[in-house]
C-alpha cells in the first residue's frame, strides 16, 4: 500500500513548531522548569574587593557538584548551577536570589553571600519558601537569634561565637603560662569585627580572669593606612594583641606593623592568619603568629583533607579558601539529604537535613552535623596554632574541644536572649 | 498678547485662555497618570510572572529617586552628588519606625517624610547658597558623613548588617503589604502618584522660577525671587520624594542597608539622568527602566558588569552627549518642524 | 515609641562600646610622651596623604578638571611596581616603572577622552572618568586576578625603625616623607617661579591667548595631566611594599585625596599640605577620642570647611 503524504507542514507540526518558537522566544520573565536536571541558584560577590570570596566558593561548589552529579545526581537530577554576581550590594543579592528563583526556575538556593547580603537573602527565603543554605555568613545571629528562624533556611559555616570560644581559651592558657596579663584588641569596624573581639575578650577573661584589655583600636574595613592603629598599640605597651582583620587588611596591618617592630614586641593572636590568602600572600610573614584554623589541608590532619585540598589546588591553581570548604559542605549535605529523603524537593530536603550528621573531611572528628535546633553547622575542625613562614604554616594544631563549645554557647544564647 | 497690545486694541487680555490651556495640560497629566496606572495595576492579571512585577517594583522605587534628582539637575541647575542620602533616609527611617513602634503603615509613611523634611530642611539651609562645584561637594560630604554615622550607630540601624528581621507589614485599609500583588499595586500607585505630583511642580509657576534660576540665578534674584528659598524648597521636596523610593526599596527586600546611603546610589542617580536625559520629564522614568535592564541582562551574562557599564556610560557621555528622551525629542521636533516647513 | 529609639542607646553604654573615650584623649594631650608619639604619626599620616593627594590638586589647579579617576592611576602604579618588582627584584625600578606606566597611561587619557570634556559641566567629567575607574578595575581584576597581592619589603628598608625627636619613625616613611616633600618644593615653587610654570598657570586662564603665542596648549594640558597622574602613580608604587593591592584599592584613596584637596582648597599645593597634616592630626588624636567615629570626623570637618570656606583653607575664588 502506498504511503501518500500532503505537501507542506502539517497542522499537528505548525502547532508544535509554534508552540516551540513561542517557547524559546518569550521573554526572559517567563519561568521555564525542565526535569531532568535541577536548578541550584547562587547568589555570590564575583566582582569588587570580596571577589575572592565569590570565585572561591564557585570553585568549590564546582567541584563537589561534579562529584554528586557522577554519582547520579540528586535522586537522579543532574545539577546545574546558576551562579551570578551581587556585585556585594544587598539589594543586588535579594534581587538576584528572587530572579534566581522566579525567573531561572531555580528550586533551591546555596547563599553565597557574605554580612548584609545574607540577610538580605535571608528574608528572600523566608518570603518565598525557596529551600536555602547559607555558606558565608559566620554571624551567629543570623541562625542564634529565634527572630531569624525559618524551616527553609541553614547555614553551613563556621559561627564567629564558635571560633571565639576556642579562641579564648587557647589564648587564655598561654597567658597563664607566659604571664600575659595587659592585652590590646585591633578589630575593623563593622558587625564581625565588634561581635568576634567581643566574645574572644569574654571568652578569655573567663579562663584567665587576669586578663586586662588596656586598648582598643576600631580601623575601617579596608582602610589602607593602619599608622596610627600601630602607634596606639605600641604606645600602649601590650604584652599581647589580638586582631581579627582579614585578608588584604590583615596583610596590609602585617607590612605596616613589621615596619614599626611591632612583632618582637608582643604576643600576636590573629584569628585570621593561618589562611592560605594570608599565608601564601605576606611576603614577610612573622613567625610564632598564634592563629586559628580557617582552613589548612593539614588540619585535621587526615588523609581525606589532604586529598581534598590537593585535589583542589590541582583543579584551580590556587589553595582553597575558609569559604571554599563552607560551600563544599553545604553540597554535600544536600546530595546526601536529598538521598535520605530520596528526592529533590525543597521542601523533604530540609526535613531530611534538620539534624542531619555526614562524613566530612573537615569535621574534627571526621564528621559534621546539621543541628536541628537551630539549623546550623557543628562540629567541624577548629583549632589553633602557631604559623611559620613556609609550608605547613601552621606545623601543630591544638583541637578545640565541641563538648566544650556546645554547653558554653548555650549559656552564650541565653545571656543574649536567644533561648 | 501682551499687555501693552491688550491697553491699545482694548480687548481683554487673554490670560484667561493661558489658564485654560495650563488647565487642560493639568487634566491631561492626571489622565495619563490614571491611564498608566491603570495599565500597570492591571499587568499582573495577564502576566503571572513574578518577576515582572518585581522589575516594575524597582523602577518605582529607583524612577522616584531619579526623577526627584532631576528636579534638582535638570531644572534647577542643582548638581548633588548627595542626594542618595535621603533615598537611604527614607529606608532605615520607615524601616526603624515599623520595626520599633506598632504603628500603621500610613502613619509610618508620612512620619518618615516629616523626619525627612527636617533633616533636609538642616543639610539644605546650609548647602544650597554654596554654588556650582561646591554645592555638590559638600552634598557629597553630607552624604558621607550620614552613611558614616549609619555604620557606626550599630546599635540603632544594625550598623554594615542593616535592620534585621524583615520589616513588619500589618494590614491596612485592606491592603497586606507582604502580598506581592498588593505590594506591586502600592508601589506602582506611590510612583504614579508620585510623579504626577513632580510633573505639576515642574509645570507650575514655582517651576518656571527654578528654569530662570537655572539659566541666570543672578537675573532671578534681580527681579526678586528669593533664590535661596526657592532652591530650598525644591530641595527638600526632591529629598521627600527621594526618600518614597527608599520606603518602596525597603519594602522590597524587607530591610535597609548602610548601601542605600552610599555613594554609589547618587552615582546611579546621575548614570539614570545621563541616559534617560535630563530635558524632558519623563527621561529619568526611561533612564531607570534603561539602567536596570542594562544591569540585569550583563549580570545574568558576566561578572565583568564594570567595563559594560563604563563602556555605556563613555558612549553616552561622549558619543552622544545626551539622554535617550533628549534624541526623541529632538527628532520628533525636527520632524514636526520639517512637516510645518513643507506644509 | 520613643522607648524603643532610646534603649540601643542605653544597650551600647553597657556594653562598653562607647563611641566617645573622652579620657583617653585629654590623658594623652596631657601627657607629652602621648603628646609627641600621636603628633608624629599624624605627621606621618599627613606627609603619606599628602603623596597621594598632591595630583588631584594640581590637575585641578591647572586644567580646571576634577580628576575622579585619580584613584585608579595609583592603583596601576602600585601594580605596576610589584609586578616590576617581582620579575626584576630591583626596587628603584620598580618605582620606576609606576611612575612612567602610569605618566603614559595619564597622557593618554587626557588626550583622548579628557580633553573632549573640559568646557561641559563637572557631571560630563565625572562620568567619563567614572565610567574609566570601572573599566580599569575589571582590567585589573582581568590581568592581575581578584585576590589581593602583595609586594613586600625590599631587603634594604628591613631595618629597625628609627626614634627621632621623642618619636617612633620608620626608615621607609623617612623616604615617602622625603619624596613627598621634594614634591611640594618642586611643585610648589616650580609653579610660582619657573617660566614653565608661568607658562602653564597662563595656559590654565586664557589657553586661546596662550596658543595665539605660538604654545602648544594641547602639549601642556596633556603634560599636567601626565605629571598629576604620574604623582598618583608614584605615591601607589611607594606605598606598595606597605599595603596590600586589590582591583578597587583606588576608591579609598580616592576619597581622602578629596576630602584633603577640598579642605586645603583645590589648586592648592599648599593646602593640600596643610590639609594633609590636619587630617593625618584628626586621625591621629581622633582615634584615641573618637574611636567609633574618626571616619565620621574628618567627614564632619570638611563639611565645616566647605560651609565657612567653600573654596577650602587656601583656595583661590573661581573665577
Amino acid at each position: 500500500m502506498q504511503r501518500t503524504r500532503k505537501p507542506g507542514i502539517s497542522r499537528r507540526s505548525t502547532l508544535a513548531l509554534m508552540g516551540t518558537g513561542a517557547v524559546t522566544f518569550a521573554t526572559p520573565w517567563v519561568a521555564r522548569a525542565q526535569a531532568k536536571t535541577i536548578k541550584v541558584g547562587m547568589p555570590t560577590i564575583l566582582s569588587g574587593r570580596v571577589a575572592q570570596l565569590g570565585t572561591s566558593s564557585r570553585n568549590a561548589v564546582m567541584l563537589e557538584v561534579e562529584k554528586v552529579n557522577s554519582a547520579g545526581g540528586l535522586a537522579g537530577r543532574q545539577i546545574e548551577m546558576v551562579i551570578r554576581d551581587s556585585k556585594g550590594a544587598p539589594q543586588e543579592a535579594a534581587r538576584v536570589a528572587r530572579e534566581l528563583v522566579n525567573t531561572d526556575g531555580c528550586e533551591l538556593l546555596i547563599d553565597a553571600e557574605a554580612s548584609s547580603g545574607a540577610f538580605a537573602v535571608h528574608e528572600v527565603a523566608r518570603d518565598l519558601g525557596v529551600f536555602c543554605i547559607h555558606t558565608n555568613s559566620e554571624t551567629s545571629a543570623l541562625t542564634a537569634d529565634p527572630k531569624q528562624h525559618i524551616p527553609n533556611a541553614f547555614r553551613a559555616a563556621r559561627q564567629g561565637v564558635h571560633d571565639s570560644i576556642v579562641g579564648g581559651s587557647y589564648a587564655a592558657a598561654i597567658a597563664k603560662t607566659k604571664g600575659l596579663k595587659k592585652w590590646a584588641t585591633c578589630a575593623p569596624d563593622y558587625a564581625y569585627g565588634r561581635d568576634t573581639t567581643g566574645e574572644f575578650t569574654l571568652y578569655l577573661k573567663r579562663f584567665a580572669p587576669d586578663v586586662e584589655i588596656i586598648s582598643e583600636s576600631w580601623p575601617k574595613l579596608f582602610q589602607p593606612d593602619y599608622t596610627e592603629v600601630v602607634t596606639k598599640i605600641l604606645q600602649a605597651k601590650p604584652q599581647a594583641l589580638y586582631s581579627c582583620l582579614w585578608g588584604g587588611d590583615l596583610t596590609s596591618y602585617i607590612d605596616q606593623a613589621n615596619i614599626y617592630a611591632m612583632f618582637s614586641q608582643m604576643e600576636v593572636f590573629a584569628v585570621n592568619m593561618a589562611d592560605y590568602t594570608a599565608l601564601t600572600v605576606v611576603k614577610n610573614l612573622p613567625k610564632g603568629i598564634h592563629s586559628g584554623n580557617r582552613y589548612i589541608k593539614t588540619y585535621p590532619a587526615t588523609a581525606e583533607n589532604a586529598a581534598w585540598g590537593d585535589a583542589y589546588k590541582a583543579k584551580y591553581n590556587e589553595y582553597p579558601t575558609n569559604w571554599s570548604w563552607e560551600n563544599a559542605t553545604a553540597v554535600t549535605l544536600i546530595a546526601e539529604a536529598s538521598k535520605k529523603a530520596n528526592s529533590a524537593d525543597g521542601k523533604k530536603i530540609a526535613e531530611a537535613m534538620r539534624g542531619l550528621t555526614i562524613k566530612s573531611p573537615f569535621g574534627a572528628d571526621g564528621t559534621v552535623t546539621m543541628r536541628a535546633e537551630d539549623q546550623t553547622l557543628i562540629g567541624y575542625a577548629i583549632g589553633w596554632g602557631t604559623t611559620i613562614p613556609q609550608e605547613p604554616y601552621v606545623p601543630e594544631v591544638k583541637a578545640g574541644d565541641w563538648k566544650t563549645i556546645l554547653e558554653l554557647e548555650a549559656e552564650w544564647k541565653k545571656s543574649k536572649g536567644y533561648a | 498678547m501682551t499687555e501693552l497690545q491688550a491697553e491699545r486694541t482694548g480687548e481683554p487680555l487673554s490670560v484667561a485662555r493661558d489658564e485654560a490651556r495650563s488647565q487642560r495640560s493639568r487634566y491631561l497629566d492626571v489622565l495619563m497618570a490614571l491611564a498608566a496606572f491603570g495599565v500597570l495595576a492591571s499587568l499582573p492579571l495577564f502576566f503571572g510572572s513574578k518577576a515582572l512585577l518585581d522589575f516594575v517594583i524597582r523602577c518605582s522605587a529607583f524612577g522616584l529617586f531619579a526623577t526627584s534628582l532631576n528636579l534638582l539637575v535638570g531644572y534647577t541647575g542643582m548638581i548633588s552628588f548627595g542626594h542618595g542620602m535621603f533615598f537611604g533616609l527614607g529606608a532605615y527611617g520607615f524601616g526603624l519606625i515599623m520595626q520599633r513602634t506598632g504603628i500603621p503603615v500610613p502613619a509610618a509613611f508620612v512620619a518618615t517624610l516629616v523626619i525627612t523634611a527636617i533633616i533636609a530642611t538642616v543639610i539644605g539651609a546650609i548647602c544650597v547658597r554654596l554654588k556650582e562645584i561646591y554645592f555638590a561637594f559638600v552634598t557629597l560630604a553630607f552624604q558621607m558623613l550620614i552613611h558614616s554615622t549609619i555604620l557606626s550607630w550599630a546599635s540603632l540601624t544594625g550598623g554594615d548588617q542593616g535592620l534585621r528581621g524583615g520589616i513588619p507589614r500589618p494590614v491596612f485599609l485592606g491592603i497586606d503589604l507582604s502580598n506581592h500583588v498588593h505590594l506591586y499595586v502600592t508601589s506602582c500607585a506611590l510612583l504614579v502618584t508620585g510623579l504626577l505630583l513632580m510633573r505639576q511642580i515642574a509645570q507650575s509657576p514655582f517651576g518656571y522660577t527654578l528654569r530662570m534660576i537655572r539659566d541666570n540665578a543672578n537675573r532671578a534674584s534681580f527681579i526678586g525671587i528669593d533664590v535661596w528659598r526657592a532652591k530650598l524648597t525644591i530641595f527638600v521636596l526632591a529629598a521627600l520624594f527621594a526618600a518614597t523610593g527608599g520606603i518602596v526599596m525597603a519594602l522590597f527586600v524587607s530591610g535597609a542597608y548602610p548601601e542605600f546611603a552610599y555613594w554609589t546610589i547618587s552615582g546611579e542617580g546621575i548614570f539614570i539622568n545621563m541616559l534617560g536625559g535630563v530635558t524632558t520629564f519623563l527621561g529619568p522614568m526611561v533612564g531607570t527602566v534603561l539602567l536596570l535592564i542594562l544591569n540585569d541582562t550583563v549580570t545574568r551574562l558576566t561578572e565583568y558588569y564594570g567595563i559594560v557599564l563604563g563602556i555605556v556610560i563613555l558612549f553616552f557621555a561622549i558619543g552622544l552627549r545626551k539622554g535617550l528622551m533628549d534624541f526623541v525629542v529632538e527628532w520628533y521636533v525636527q520632524r514636526r518642524d520639517g512637516a510645518g516647513e513643507r506644509g | 515609641m520613643l522607648n524603643g529609639f532610646c534603649a540601643p542607646i542605653i544597650a551600647a553604654r553597657r556594653n562598653g562600646y562607647l563611641p566617645v573615650d573622652l579620657d583617653a584623649l585629654t590623658g594623652c594631650l596631657a601627657s607629652p610622651a602621648c603628646l609627641v608619639t600621636q603628633t608624629t604619626s599624624g605627621f606621618i599620616i599627613g606627609m603619606l596623604l599628602f603623596l597621594v593627594a598632591v595630583g588631584l590638586t594640581l590637575i585641578f589647579g591647572v586644567l580646571k578638571v576634577v580628576n575622579f579617576s585619580h584613584g585608579a592611576f595609583y592603583m596601576f602604579g602600585a601594580y605596576f611596581a610589584m609586578t616590576a618588582y617581582q620579575l626584576s627584584g630591583s626596587f628603584a625600578l620598580a618605582m620606576f616603572c609606576g611612575a612612567a606606566g602610569t605618566a603614559l597611561l595619564g597622557l593618554i587619557f587626557e588626550r583622548v577622552f579628557m580633553s573632549r570634556v573640559y568646557g561641559a559641566d563637572v557631571l560630563m567629567q565625572l562620568l567619563v572618568c567614572y565610567a574609566f575607574v570601572l573599566i580599569f578595575d575589571d582590567v585589573v581584576r582581568m590581568v592581575w586576578g581578584p585576590e589581593f597581592r602583595s609586594m613586600g619589603m625590599p631587603a634594604a628598608f628591613q631595618v629597625m625603625p628609627l626614634f627621632i625627636a621623642g618619636g617612633v619613625v620608620p626608615p621607609y616613611y623617612l623616604l615617602l616623607i622625603g619624596v613627598a616633600l621634594v614634591a611640594a618644593v618642586i611643585l610648589g615653587l616650580g609653579l610660582a617661579r619657573t617660566r614653565l610654570g608661568k607658562v602653564i598657570r597662563a595656559a590654565a586662564h586664557n589657553p586661546g591667548m596662550v596658543s595665539a603665542l605660538g604654545i602648544n596648549t594641547g602639549l601642556i594640558y596633556g603634560g599636567v595631566f601626565a605629571l598629576g597622574g604620574m604623582l598618583a602613580g608614584l605615591a601607589g608604587a611607594l606605598a606598595a611594599p606597605v599595603r596590600s593591592l586589590t582591583p578597587g584599592m583606588g576608591f579609598s584613596v580616592l576619597i581622602e585625596s578629596f576630602i584633603v584637596t577640598v579642605i586645603g582648597g583645590m589648586g592648592s599645593i599648599l593646602g593640600a599640605l596643610i590639609g594633609a597634616l590636619l587630617i593625618g592630626m584628626i586621625r591621629s588624636f581622633g582615634s584615641l577620642g573618637f574611636p567609633l567615629f574618626t571616619e565620621g570626623l574628618m567627614y564632619l570637618f570638611m563639611v565645616i570647611v566647605l560651609v565657612i570656606r567653600p573654596t577650602g583653607l587656601f583656595g583661590k575664588e573661581v573665577a
